[in-house]
């Protein structure tokens, strides 16, 4: 075999590497197990985090206006939920609601049921049965564990405090965490409940921003004189889990990184080891003819050669296990494709170089700088 | 870097050139040493490696050594003579601690280590005992060795060239040890011409071979000096001297006697003070 004579140091340092094997191998190993501890880690830690964004996905549109218990209010007047309709028209919705709770029964059986007052279910529900109407103005709304619970249909007679109603719709489960969860409830209008006073305003902005703008503005018109009502933001909520999901996945990476740390103290070992075995034939390099800097880069390279293979052994390694994550756990694919899983693979890959990079330029600024009448004499 | 660096540095380009043109500009010695002498600390005390004193005793002295193109010089002398010592000052490894040294004319006793580097690559070629082949690369390998960071097309055909002038065109992608000794000395032979230099320094090249095999080595370096290239063995083999034009002793640091032609009424002496030496040798290094 011809000596590649484009890139002399690659081919030395391979040539040197392949000299023993094992020795290679295993501190490629190091920096296998690095990079894999790393990759995986942070895709594990990044899968957790965008499956439960994407669980938990709209809800930080959401903010929930109710009356400041605390202050003695009890519920919300028809001016002050105006005010909230107004200051969320053109970027979102609010809809205002009235709870209660009561005995729901039909001819089977009987069951406790939340009950809500609601004009304008379609801004907040989906039906899996029946339509829901734009202006709810008659009948009973049901939730799905109500429906399966007490058998009901569409056009099925239910008994509510003595009035009797008839099923519209039954209401898909709710999948999403949300501030109003109708599983369990009824949905009636408005109009049936004795109290004419809304107990809260759930408002559903178009995005992020547009929430906590709402909700800044309707603590500021409603709460200027006393604290008359609470704005509950759902962001918090995300933001706080976000916050977990950070810290979990610092404490991972470092966890992981110790082990990179680890292998990259082997590789500095391994290359010490390495260097002073070869003294002579350093040495005789120098003699030859070959600068100091052309010395150090053949060890560089050395160096980075194991970190190069092993990183790349271990981000491939990482990105089979990533797969295995998707065929046997509820992953969805799109979350296991999402590029920052990528950029987790590359980013241990290129620490793994890095860390060889490193553990390798003092055994070979050693061993170039050592005079080669040193070397020789052995 | 140094005016003399930049010279050196600016024939790296075109090595080739090198030799012949600095021979046909430069009518001396291939390598000059003028007053040179050598002192290293070792535990707080100054130890003389290469010089010595006048014969009144009061004047420190330094060593004078040439060898000119073509010219086969061995160097001997006991165990801690201070043999290596002025090979490795012929040979830009070492730097003299006092005097001046010529390569090929120019003054080279204090150069940046890039410069000698290039001095080293371009005008010197080293041959080892221990013959220091790489064990991974194959006996061409070996050879390009020298030229193996730079860009040079032609190395490989001027390797196959050199080993089948060495007699190994059979052995050429064998890896040393799959080769004997004295097959592997002749590939550092090899070697150590790839670059075309002016003059080959030799530390004890028979030193690890039998008889019948040294004596072939030594063929070798006279073929080469008849191509106008100077040879420098330092050596504790009788054999050697045999070979050579020129046999300096050196004795404590300092060169005892010069023969000028060789072999001679010199060889009985060289032989006492070889004997000497391998004993000293046993006791002092191995």
């Amino acid at each position: 075999m011809k000596l590649d004579r484009r890139f002399p140091a690659v081919l030395m340092a391979w040539r040197n590497l392949d000299r023993n094997r094992l020795r290679s191998a295993l501190a490629a190993l190091g920096i296998v197990i690095g990079v894999l501890a790393i990759a995986t880690l942070g895709i594990f830690g990044n899968v957790l985090q965008l499956s439960a964004t994407n669980e938990l996905g709209a809800i930080g549109n959401q903010v929930v206006v109710g009356p400041n218990q605390d202050a003695g209010v009890t519920s919300l007047n028809t001016r002050e939920v105006e005010t909230i309709q107004q200051l969320t028209s053109g970027r979102g919705t609010a809809v205002p609601l009235i709870s209660d709770g009561a005995v729901v029964s039909n001819g089977r059986g009987q069951s406790f049921a939340t009950l809500y007052g609601i004009s304008t279910p379609t801004a907040l529900f989906t039906a899996s049965e029946g339509t829901l109407p734009d202006r709810h103005r008659q009948g009973a709304i049901v939730g799905s564990s109500l429906a399966d619970r007490l058998d009901l249909q569409v056009g099925s007679i239910v008994d509510i405090e003595g009035n009797e109603y008839r099923v519209i719709a039954v209401l898909a489960p709710t999948e999403d965490i949300s501030p109003v969860s109708p599983d369990d409830g009824v949905v009636l209008p408005p109009e049936e409940f004795v109290s004419d006073e809304y107990n809260q305003v759930v408002i559903r902005a178009d995005s992020g921003e547009a929430a906590t703008d709402i909700a800044a503005s309707v603590r500021e018109q409603l709460n200027a004189r006393e604290e008359r009502v609470t704005v509950f933001e759902f962001s918090t909520i995300l933001d706080q889990i976000g916050e977990f999901f950070a810290l979990l996945n610092s404490f991972l990476l470092g966890l992981a990184g110790i082990s990179l740390v680890v292998a990259g103290v082997s590789i500095f070992n391994v290359m010490l080891m390495s260097t002073s075995e070869r003294r002579g034939e350093i040495g005789v390099l120098r003699a030859v003819g070959v600068q100091k800097g052309d010395v150090l880069r053949m060890l560089v390279v050395e160096a980075a050669l194991l970190g190069t293979v092993g990183g790349a052994l271990g981000a491939v390694l990482s990105g089979l296990i990533t797969a295995g994550l998707y065929y046997f756990t509820p992953v969805t694919l799109a979350v296991a494709l999402d590029p920052s899983n990528g950029l987790y693979l590359v980013g241990a890959f290129v620490f793994g170089v890095v860390v060889s990079l490193v553990s390798g330029l003092y055994p070979a600024w050693k061993a170039a700088n050592e005079p080669p009448v040193e070397a020789l004499r052995g | 870097m140094t005016d003399q660096s930049a010279t050196f540095g600016a024939e790296s380009e075109s090595n080739a050139d090198f030799g012949e043109e600095a021979v046909s500009a430069h009518d001396g010695p291939t390598l000059e040493l003028r007053g040179v002498r050598k002192e290293y600390e070792t535990g707080g005390e100054t130890v003389v490696a290469l010089g010595g004193r006048s014969s009144e005793g009061d004047e420190l002295t330094g060593i004078d050594f040439s060898v000119a193109p073509g010219e086969f010089v061995a160097i001997v002398g006991p165990s801690g003579s201070g043999k290596s010592t002025l090979l490795n000052m012929l040979g830009l490894l070492d730097e003299p601690t006092v005097g001046e040294r010529y390569l090929l004319g120019r003054d080279v006793t204090t150069l940046d280590d890039e410069a000698q580097t290039n001095a080293r690559k371009e005008a010197i070629g080293f041959v080892f005992q221990d013959f220091y082949l790489i064990p991974t690369l194959s006996a061409t390998e070996n050879v390009e060795l020298p030229t193996i960071f730079e860009n040079d097309p032609e190395a490989t055909e001027r390797a196959r060239d050199l080993l089948r002038r060495v007699g190994l065109g059979d052995r050429l992608d064998h890896t040393p040890n799959e080769l004997s000794g004295g097959q592997k000395q002749r590939v550092a032979i090899a070697r150590a011409l790839v670059n075309e230099p002016r003059v080959l320094l030799a530390d004890e090249p028979t030193g690890n071979l039998d008889q019948d095999t040294g004596a072939q080595i030594l063929d070798e370096f006279r073929r080469i000096c008849e191509t106008g290239v100077s040879v420098v063995a330092v050596t504790h083999d009788p054999q050697v001297t045999e070979f050579a034009d020129r046999t300096v002793r050196l004795v404590d640091g300092v060169i005892r006697d010069r023969d000028a032609d060789g072999a001679g009424s010199d060889v009985v002496d060289v032989r006492a003070g070889a004997g000497e030496n391998a004993r000293s040798e046993s006791e002092a290094d191995r």
